[in-house]
């Protein structure tokens, strides 16, 4: 399996540890990344500029096409974003048009709309390898350790658009959380929104939420709040220190899904990037 | 003083005030971030200095200025190509500037130095086509390479086109020269004047014979082999010794050879001195002009790349960051690996891009940006998505993401935001009278410029039944203490006005800009209504009638855009 990596605009700088555990875990399970000169995904230019949006999004699906590869973004947020393209690219003839001359202006190609194809790190991991041959790659079984999966709101919904899993009930994550050895809980926020799409905008709300997840994630008795978008790390690892403390006490860290399968895999800490995360309890949690 | 020297005295003048100026506009200018006196960032600046200059680090700064600012390593490292072109001009044009222009200097380090002895004659000729082939590169560079070509402006091109004239006029006088009788006279009254005029004429009759063309065929073709004999005699013994046969001058002897047949009129005309007046004013031009540029960057670009090996990132960053902006050589490189360059493209403010950014973020600190213009390098700033990428790809190593950050803390303090920034500031009542005033022409109906238009299609909204589920599912309203206060409106509410074909009046509700784009709404409306694309919708509605008004460059790409 080998596919156009996509980190988009977090990764690389705000969050290097995701970018390297999702290259450690898909090295380890035979998934192969190449990395294409991509742009933004164009999600945070939607409250702006739906065409905008919609055009970045194609540009990078031009761009995939053009070296035959199938875009993997390990962010919810890209996944989402690129996935509305997807689908208004094909339902809207108008915006067809348009965004394939404005391609066209620079020299690219729109790619016919079944062919534009884009799918997150938790699918290939599901479909591609499964979750019975991870389990059977899995040298260091997580025990004993409790995982809260935090879905991300913007693979899941609208589920007609994105084609994650069932937007209502679903199950990929748990799924892979098992094969890790650990073990998935059940709490009712699962489905929520982290909260930061409103970072910069309205930071009051957005730590609110942030909040209300980590006390019901506490409540469930986990060890670990497991997320697999950029933003939602960086709502409840990087931006943890700027919540009110005293609410999140005694809350779970945050860890990146690729570094808790990295870790299962028998890889080392520092190659899935764990000292990078805010909250060293992560680590602890997990050893 | 003759001309060459109050012309020079005058021109160094100039560019050595403007260097100081330089220096004290990075003393004294508040750059976003600006914190300090700029009595603590001179005391800083020059104790970081000494303390630099006096430690071991000298060492690295040295080998870094060796690597980054003369072999230009990094440039080699990005692309071949690029440092190819960047290198032939600057290699070419320095040794110019070392062997030719300050030849005074070159004849006291090298003994025996004379401009019109090989391998002089030859390496002037070589460095001139180095800096011709570089800037041919670069020209063909930013013309043809797209993401070069958007952002290329009149001074790349002014640059460009300079430092060409410099050279090209300066073969150009090599060649005219070599074709002159009042040339060759003058150098005989000045090397050897007491030549019979036999001999002069023999000498005469060498030098045609060489196939210099001064004068070409008069004598030259029909002078016997012995007075050519005579003549190459008379060139050993009184000229050969300071001045060599033109031939290894590989672009000014072919074209003097192009000129031959008009020599005479060149040469009546007194052309090799307009030539030479033209190529001096130049060459000075250029020097003056040297601290207000895009040329500045000689000088900036390599204190830059030193000062970022070696600085540390306490104390008062001013003066590094002074000397960063003005560092820029407006490459850019930058806006061709920006990540929302599409959004640029799309949306038509050139503010989106680094590069371009940079020259408002500048003019803005000289406080010569208009409101318009203000708003516009707003705009730029808060679509960017703080990737980094410019700041990684800049050659100069400038700290852009850093400048990014601050400007933007900056604009926020004097009231420019993003458009949920702005939203707070009005009552959803003021917003819905500013909106109401700013429908565009012919979008009050089904505005077509959208390609998807959910809000103005009222069958968008006929299925919503007024359930609440999209309000009840809400975590935005379910987070707020008093929903109607904070948020103005509930979502459901929001699709009631839509169904009313009141749009207007819903633009400004905190609901529509505190979304937090969950999608649980739309996922959960058992009619199918698209709750949160409606939203995404209102706010882009919303956020196109706040746009600054385009400039007049802004405006052809928006067309281009359309």
């Amino acid at each position: 399996m080998k596919y156009a990596f996509f980190p988009g605009c977090k990764i690389p700088y705000h969050l290097p540890q995701y970018g390297q555990a999702t290259r450690s875990a898909c090295t380890a399970l035979g998934i192969e990344l190449v990395d294409l000169d991509f742009n933004c995904c164009g999600y945070p230019i939607r409250h702006q500029s739906f065409v905008a949006s919609m055009f970045s999004a194609a540009w990078n699906f031009a761009l995939a096409r053009q070296h035959g590869l199938v875009i993997l973004t390990p962010c919810k947020c890209c996944f989402g974003n690129l996935r509305h393209a997807v689908y208004w690219l094909r339902e809207n003839e108008e915006l067809r048009q348009r965004i394939r001359s404005m391609l066209h202006e620079q020299g690219l190609e729109l790619p016919p709309v079944n062919e534009l194809r884009v799918v997150h790190l938790l699918q290939a991991l599901d479909s591609d390898v499964g979750a019975a041959r991870i389990a059977s790659a899995v040298t260091l079984p997580l025990q004993d350790v409790r995982v809260a999966a935090h879905y991300g709101c913007h693979a899941l919904r609208p589920g007609a658009v994105t084609q994650f899993d069932n937007p209502l009930s679903p199950t990929i994550f748990e799924r892979l959380v098992k094969a890790t050895g650990s073990e998935p809980v059940d709490w009712p926020m699962r489905l929520e929104c982290c909260g930061n799409p409103l970072w910069g905008k309205n930071d009051r709300l957005a730590a609110k939420l942030a909040v209300k997840k980590l006390v019901d994630a506490r409540a469930a008795g986990a060890d670990v709040l497991c997320t697999a978008c950029s933003y939602c790390q960086l709502q409840f690892d990087t931006l943890r220190p700027q919540l009110p403390q005293e609410a999140v006490a005694g809350a779970p860290p945050a860890v990146l899904f690729p570094q808790l399968l990295g870790l299962a895999l028998g890889l080392a800490p520092h190659a899935v990037g764990m000292e990078a995360n805010t909250l060293p309890s992560a680590l602890q949690a997990l050893a | 003083m003759n001309f060459f020297n109050v012309t020079l005295t005058l021109s160094l003048a100039l560019c050595l005030s403007g260097l100081l100026f330089r220096v004290a506009v990075w003393v004294r200018r508040s750059l976003p971030g600006s914190a300090h006196s700029p009595a603590k960032r001179v005391v800083y600046s020059l104790k970081e200095t000494l303390r630099i200059l006096f430690s071991p680090k000298i060492g690295a700064v040295l080998l870094a200025f060796f690597r980054d600012s003369l072999l230009q390593l990094h440039l080699l490292q990005k692309s071949p190509l690029r440092w190819g072109i960047h290198f032939t001009i600057f290699a070419g044009f320095m040794a110019l500037v070392l062997m030719h222009a300050m030849d005074g200097v070159t004849a006291g380090l090298m003994p025996g130095y004379e401009p019109t002895l090989d391998p002089y004659q030859f390496l002037r000729n070589l460095f001139g086509v180095m800096v011709l082939a570089g800037l041919a590169g670069a020209a063909v560079r930013r013309w043809r390479n797209k993401g070069m070509r958007r952002t290329t402006g009149s001074m790349d091109w002014f640059a460009l086109a300079l430092v060409g004239s410099i050279v090209v006029s300066g073969f150009a006088l090599e060649a005219v020269k070599m074709s002159s009788q009042q040339v060759f006279e003058r150098m005989v009254e000045d090397f050897s004047p007491f030549l019979e005029d036999e001999e002069l004429a023999a000498l005469q009759a060498y030098w045609s014979g060489q196939g210099v063309v001064f004068d070409a065929g008069a004598q030259g073709k029909e002078a016997s082999a012995a007075m050519q004999e005579q003549g190459e005699e008379v060139n050993e013994n009184y000229c050969g010794s300071c001045h060599a046969n033109t031939a290894s001058a590989f672009v000014s002897r072919p074209l003097a050879m192009g000129i031959a047949p008009a020599a005479s009129a060149l040469d009546a005309a007194n052309a090799h001195e307009t030539l030479w007046y033209l190529h001096v004013l130049l060459t000075f031009f250029g020097l003056a002009w040297l601290p207000f540029g895009k040329m500045l960057h000689v000088v900036t670009t390599p204190l830059n790349l030193t000062v970022r090996r070696v600085a540390v990132s306490s104390g008062p960053q001013e003066m590094a960051a002074g000397l960063g902006v003005d560092a820029c050589t407006h490459c850019g490189a930058c806006s061709a690996a920006c990540s929302v360059l599409p959004a640029f493209l799309a949306m038509g403010n050139r503010n989106v891009l680094p590069s371009e950014k940079l020259i408002s973020l500048r003019r803005d600190a000289a406080g010569r940006l208009s409101d318009r213009e203000l708003a516009a390098y707003a705009e730029g700033s808060f679509i960017c998505t703080e990737c980094h990428r410019c700041t990684e790809v800049c050659p100069s190593r400038i700290d852009l993401q850093q400048l990014w950050l601050h400007a933007r803390k900056e604009l926020i303090t004097r009231e420019q935001a993003d458009p949920h920034g702005l939203i707070v500031r009005r009552t959803a009542a003021a917003w819905s009278a500013y909106f109401q005033e700013r429908i565009p022409q012919g979008a009050n109906v089904v505005d077509t410029r959208r390609p998807v238009n959910l809000t103005d299609r009222r069958e968008s909204f006929w299925p919503c039944i007024q359930c609440t589920t999209c309000t009840s599912v809400c975590p935005v309203v379910a987070a707020a203490d008093d929903p109607v206060h904070e948020l103005d409106l509930t979502p459901q509410q929001i699709m009631n006005l839509m169904r009313m074909g009141l749009k207007d009046l819903a633009l400004g509700a905190r609901m529509v800009w505190s979304c937090v784009t969950c999608y649980k709404c739309q996922e959960n409306c058992p009619q199918g209504v698209r709750v949160a694309d409606v939203l995404y919708e209102l706010r882009n509605i919303a956020a196109e009638r706040m746009r600054p008004e385009p400039s007049r460059e802004d405006e052809d790409t928006q067309k281009g855009a359309q």
